[in-house]
């Protein structure tokens, strides 16, 4: 998955990171937190904040010991709650660690590790939700991210 | 970015998260930390919203449904046996502080450098100790911060701020 790029949702005063599958045209709608969508905007961005910022910091944890961030995936939906898993390379060994997608999304721009998402999450958030979703915004409900 | 660990605990006083405070009007938090040996002194340092939240869920040890950002550094640690050693809050330049977080796997010692928020809100986690360099001690302007501060916290904090007649 390609991280398209983030949106304001005014219905929930949330922000929305877009996934596109180039390949098949699926999109990804994750729902994030305002803090969360600022860590994937800078990345997205190419924004070099003055001091690091906590994605950063989490990458310069890894770098530290040469852990390699291989892939995020996002593995389930369950009551509208996304859940992702981080895989590391560490001295000849795979680890698979526990994440929320804006946590695993954020470290794998910086990491520049693929994104990708499990064909049970595609089935189940539909992308022709999030076309109607998106044809009936109003010009006006596009707000300016502010990171 | 990391360089191999050169301080050490010569120099530096422990200090303790004793309570974040909202500062009214603002998007900041200030985070007041306390000497761990008991000896009176606080010594605040102003954070983002987002940062003081996440320093005030491992206060209270809350547990979030999901692992929040610092959860996972730590997560990581766990995974890797990497050691969480101690943070230091070790520089200040133009109200900005600096601080370092020592790690340490199988002997080897690193040293990554970092916010003070995000030093704090893993030290709160791993736990470990959280140490100012008397360099950083001395700096600071120390006039009337405690009476400040009380004064601060007798407001009403969250509330709209009422005009002292």
């Amino acid at each position: 998955m390609h991280v398209k790029g983030l949106m304001f949702d005014p219905y929930n005063n949330a922000y929305i990171v877009i996934l596109r599958d180039e390949e098949h045209s699926d999109m990804l709608p994750i729902w994030v937190g305002k803090s969360e969508a600022g860590a994937i905007s800078m990345s997205l961005e190419n924004v070099t904040p003055p001091r690091p910022m906590t994605h950063d910091f989490m990458k310069s944890f890894l770098d530290a010991f040469n852990a390699k961030v291989i892939s995020v995936v996002i593995t389930d939906l369950s009551e509208h709650t996304y859940f992702s898993k981080i895989h590391l390379m560490y001295e000849d060994s795979e680890y698979t660690v526990d994440a929320r997608p804006s946590d695993a999304i954020a470290l794998a721009l910086r990491s520049n590790a693929p994104v990708f998402a499990n064909n049970s999450v595609m089935t189940k958030q539909s992308s022709e939700e999030l076309e109607q979703w998106l044809e009936n915004l109003k010009p006006e409900d596009f707000g300016k991210l502010d990171s | 970015m990391s360089t191999p660990d050169q301080t050490n605990e010569q120099g530096m006083v422990e200090y303790r998260v004793d309570r974040i405070l909202e500062e009214a009007n603002t998007d900041t938090r200030i985070v007041v930390l306390a000497r761990q040996d008991g000896v009176p002194d606080t010594f605040p340092i102003w954070v983002g919203a987002a940062e003081g939240n996440a320093i005030k869920l491992a206060l209270d040890t809350m547990i979030t449904p999901r692992p929040m950002s610092h959860d996972l550094i730590k997560s990581f640690a766990e995974h890797l046996n990497i050691t969480i050693q101690r943070v230091v809050i070790t520089d200040v330049k133009s109200s900005t502080y600096f601080a370092t977080v020592h790690v340490a796997n199988k002997g080897l010692e690193r040293t990554i450098d970092s916010r003070p928020s995000d030093a704090i809100s893993l030290a709160l986690r791993a736990p470990c100790p959280i140490y100012i360099t008397q360099d950083v001690l001395k700096q600071r302007s120390t006039t009337n911060l405690d009476a400040w501060l009380a004064k601060l916290e007798s407001k009403d904090i969250g509330a709209p701020e009422v005009q002292e007649t």
